[in-house]
């Protein structure tokens, strides 16, 4: 680590790992916004916390359902903010450079996300139907020859194991992307671009593999006798989609506060919108390769995915899921207009990442209340309270640096980029 | 402060140099012409004929094989009961597999802006549109009643013989013939300015009057080039969801049955990239001989190839997480049936083809991680080709190790295939380099346009070195050469 940039307190680590380097930053991109930046969203994240921890006094089936619909949601959205980095120091990405500090100050986020998973940690029992010890035992009569069966991978010691060997690989990646990139700001040592290109090229294959079976881990054996191979795929397809809704916003936000004017432009603005409406007919398309094949198989171990979501009230929020979701949305963005009248992709923005919360909790959610469809206060607290936090220590993070990566090379490209 | 740091970011960005000319040898846009166009318009090389003959000899097995088979029917392939599906489907999939790459570097590439592509792309366009020729040879001949092979079209007639619109086959016939007639609009659409430059070289008049009508009246004006690169933007937002649809619809083939090894949702994302995965190692194969023979070795250089490695090893290594993650949900599954089907397919009657296609499509392919690999000619041959035998491999596995021990074991048979299987897959290599041999010897095989378009000449600024707004004084002097058109 170079002399510039310092250390945190090994708990201030957690939050960001580096002392801020904002004062070196180019007048241009530093963050000039009071501390409501962060505070307001810290203090919504908690009275929502506060909320839910009532959920856990009373109802605390329903609240671990809903703080893992929570937390997975901004676990999507990290994992989203690691591929989208990595991706662009692959590819030498010209037209992001200006945006890319958005996701790099959000990736670090896996250790806090560790922290908040503790709630999970301890409604193990409730959420996970695999973990009944009497489901394995051959003796017993609630004995499941199927569940038996996968013992040997969903046990709650390997299911431990698993998770932390995923933090432990985000966490690794992401520290090496969001600090070579901060120590760029100050020190511009040559070697930086190629470091930075080879912990992305480690990290895509990791991401890959951690990705795919931490959504398989996390969501799918919420419902322990079905499976789909292609879950993975789709757990990553809503955390991609979901990132760039994400960049767009915090950057439209930042410069209606009077930041980055000029230097991020409608021309980013619609490319971002170019891979949201991309990836959004890219959910499309692997949700109905998995509905497709499953219904016109017709095998009742899998279609039982299906069946729980399509009755009992849950047919409805499966339609509504299927209508914002993707049709909807498609004819909007699908226009170069939406793009780039910043209003609009604004909306669009929430919107997407409000469909992609329903996503995940129209998964987790009939689990739970399989013989009638509701949605709990406390699936809107937990939200609130987990995602708050979470965008509390993202913009404290990015209040103590540079706003983009002001010293890559790469950076008078994507000032002066245009679509042509 | 900002002042200094302003300074010694341009300092940095200044030395910053890790991208590669895509164009090398210092040629100047009529250098291109030159070096393209020759190839159409010289004296057919002998070399040449001698090429062109091993093709259509190879075009006469094929049709001497579908001609017996016609007059026989399917009893002289290879085919028994379980494995009711053998080489034609595996054939099919494996040649629209190659047909994937053209389509994806001329529009998916193009979206993403990817200036590199357009060193390749034309060639690439033309292996797609071949490629899917020679897969659309298989549904049509394996249907058995031959006569009857229209019924999959959606035509009316007397007998009130409608297609099974609940079939996937049909939807391939839609899918595929969709894909073909796009890619091949794409291909032509792009063409056009190149062969009103190939019109205006023209020295007899016949060639004039043909390439005059191809290049429909193109001159170059201002308003052809605004609809012409309206109309490839549009054509690329057009083929861009084909890319996927086609593969995508080609697994549902499998997928939607219940066969175990068949029936599993992952399989449309997997066959896209592995259809990638095997389309790029075609046009590294092509790219390789082609560049060397014609001397395009400027245009197509080491960097592309590079490029081109670099997704191969990215979509192998997604094909070979699709392989284990397919493994893993069969064990995972409880299912009887699937676990069955992996573990056969690893050790049973079939382990021979199942490690040719994992060591081929996943191991071999990771020593691309290695620059130094990534970038040997002779490496890259090779691995190309493997790749290529690996994805025909897979299809295999796929297709005769979930059907030969289905359910019934009574049933359980070994498929092989008889030699009139193995010369019509030959035959339609024979198919496939006659029509490639003749897009080389007429067509102009680089996009000419698209290079000349991400050369550094193209950047207005070119010529103003002093950076005043004015063509610097030695530059405007045109030599006769420069004053050709295009």
């Amino acid at each position: 680590m170079s002399q510039t940039v310092k250390r945190s307190n090994p708990l201030m680590w957690l939050i960001d790992p580096l002392q801020p380097t904002a004062s070196q930053a180019d007048p241009v991109y530093r963050f000039k916004w009071s501390q409501m930046a962060w505070m307001l969203p810290l203090a919504i994240g908690i009275a929502g916390l506060v909320i839910s921890a009532v959920g856990w006094a009373t109802d605390s089936r329903q609240f671990f359902f809903s703080y893992l619909i929570g937390w997975s949601f901004c676990l999507s959205l990290a994992l989203g903010g690691y591929f989208f980095v990595i991706i662009q120091h692959l590819t030498k990405a010209r037209w992001s450079v200006v945006i890319r500090r958005i996701p790099e100050a959000l990736i670090w986020s896996f250790p806090l996300l560790a922290i908040l998973g503790i709630p999970i940690v301890l409604g193990m029992h409730d959420l996970y139907h695999w973990t009944h010890l009497e489901l394995i035992d051959p003796t017993s009569e609630f004995y499941d020859p199927v569940i038996a069966g996968k013992a040997s991978y969903l046990n709650t010691p390997f299911f431990f194991a698993r998770m932390a060997f995923y933090f432990l690989v985000w966490t690794w990646i992401s520290f090496k992307l969001y600090t070579l990139s901060l120590r760029q700001d100050v020190d511009p040592d040559p070697s930086i671009p190629k470091q930075q290109r080879k912990i992305s090229a480690i990290g895509l294959p990791l991401g890959a593999v951690t990705t795919a079976f931490g959504g398989m881990d996390l969501l799918m054996t919420l419902d322990p006798h079905w499976f789909s191979t292609i879950f993975g795929v789709y757990f990553f397809a809503g955390s991609f989609m979901s990132i760039m809704a994400v960049i767009a916003l915090v950057a439209m936000i930042l410069q209606r506060n009077g930041m980055l004017r000029g230097v991020i432009t409608t021309e980013h603005y619609q490319d971002l919108g170019k891979f949201l409406f991309g990836f959004m007919v890219f959910w499309a398309y692997i949700a109905f390769s998995q509905y497709m094949l499953i219904w016109y198989a017709n095998l009742p171990e899998e279609t039982i995915f299906y069946r729980h979501r399509l009755e009992h009230g849950w047919e409805v929020f499966s339609a509504i899921l299927l209508i914002f979701h993707f049709i909807i949305p498609f004819f909007i963005l699908v226009g170069r207009w939406a793009k780039r009248i910043l209003p609009v992709l604004a909306f669009m923005c929430v919107w997407m990442l409000v469909v992609h919360w329903f996503d995940i909790f129209w998964i987790v959610a009939p689990v739970l209340h399989g013989d009638h469809a509701m949605m709990s206060l406390y699936d809107v607290s937990a939200w609130l309270g987990v995602f708050g936090v979470f965008i509390g220590a993202f913009m404290y993070r990015l209040s103590r640096h540079a706003l983009v990566p002001q010293r890559d090379p790469r950076l008078h490209k994507s000032l002066s980029f245009t679509n042509t | 402060m900002s002042t200094a740091s302003t300074e010694k970011t341009l300092a940095y960005t200044a030395d910053f140099h890790d991208e590669a000319p895509l164009v090398t040898g210092d040629l100047t846009f009529h250098d291109i012409t030159e070096i393209v166009s020759v190839h159409t318009e010289k004296k057919t090389p002998l070399a040449w004929y001698g090429a062109f003959s091993l093709a259509l000899s190879g075009l006469m097995i094929m049709i001497i094989m579908i001609a017996y088979l016609f007059w026989n029917g399917t009893g002289v392939w290879g085919l028994n009961n379980p494995v009711g599906w053998g080489y034609a489907i595996v054939n099919f999939v494996f040649w629209v597999g190659i047909g994937h790459a053209g389509t994806l570097i001329s529009a998916i590439l193009f979206l993403f802006r990817q200036q590199w592509r357009t060193g390749i792309n034309r060639s690439a366009e033309a292996m797609t549109i071949f490629a899917v020729i020679c897969a659309l040879v298989f549904p049509g001949i394996h249907v058995g009643r031959i006569w009857a092979a229209y019924w999959m079209l959606p035509i009316p007639n007397q007998m009130d013989m409608w297609p099974q619109f609940k079939s996937p086959l049909l939807w391939d016939v839609f899918a595929v013939s969709t894909y073909f007639t796009v890619s091949l609009v794409f291909w032509y659409v792009g063409m056009i300015p190149d062969i009103a430059t190939l019109r205006d070289r023209a020295t007899s008049k016949i060639r004039r009057r043909v390439m005059g009508v191809l290049s429909m009246g193109w001159t170059g004006a201002n308003r052809h080039w605004r609809n012409y690169e309206k109309a490839y933007l549009l054509l690329a937002a057009l083929a861009t969801p084909l890319v996927l649809s086609v593969h995508s619809v080609v697994s549902f083939d499998f997928a939607v049955s219940i066969v175990p090894g068949w029936h599993t949702t992952i399989f449309p994302p997997y066959f896209v990239a592995g259809a990638i995965f095997s389309g790029f190692a075609m046009v590294v194969t092509l790219a390789i001989v082609a560049r060397h023979v014609y001397a395009v070795k400027n245009i197509v250089t080491i960097d592309h190839l590079e490029k081109m490695n670099i997704i191969i090893l990215l979509t192998g290594s997604i094909v070979g997480f699709a392989y284990i993650t397919e493994f893993f949900i069969a064990w995972y599954s409880g299912v009887q049936y699937e676990q069955y089907a992996f573990t056969n397919r690893m050790f049973g009657p079939y382990a021979w083809a199942y490690w040719t296609m994992m060591s081929c499509n996943l191991f071999f392919p990771q020593f691309f991680w290695i620059k130094k690999l990534r970038r040997s000619i002779p490496f890259m041959f090779v691995i190309s080709i493997l790749v290529n035998v690996g994805m025909w491999f897979e299809r295999f596995v796929i297709v005769v190790s979930s059907l030969h021990r289905d359910y019934l074991p009574s049933s359980w048979d070994y498929y092989t295939p008889t030699i009139v299987d193995i010369l019509t897959f030959v035959g339609t290599f024979g198919l496939f380099f006659t029509l490639y041999l003749l897009f080389l010897r007429f067509l102009p095989q680089v996009a000419m346009s698209e290079v000349k378009g991400v050369m550094p000449q193209a950047d207005p600024h070119f010529y103003d070195h002093a950076g005043d707004g004015h063509v610097a004084e030695h530059s405007v002097e045109v030599s006769p050469e420069n004053e050709q058109p295009n």
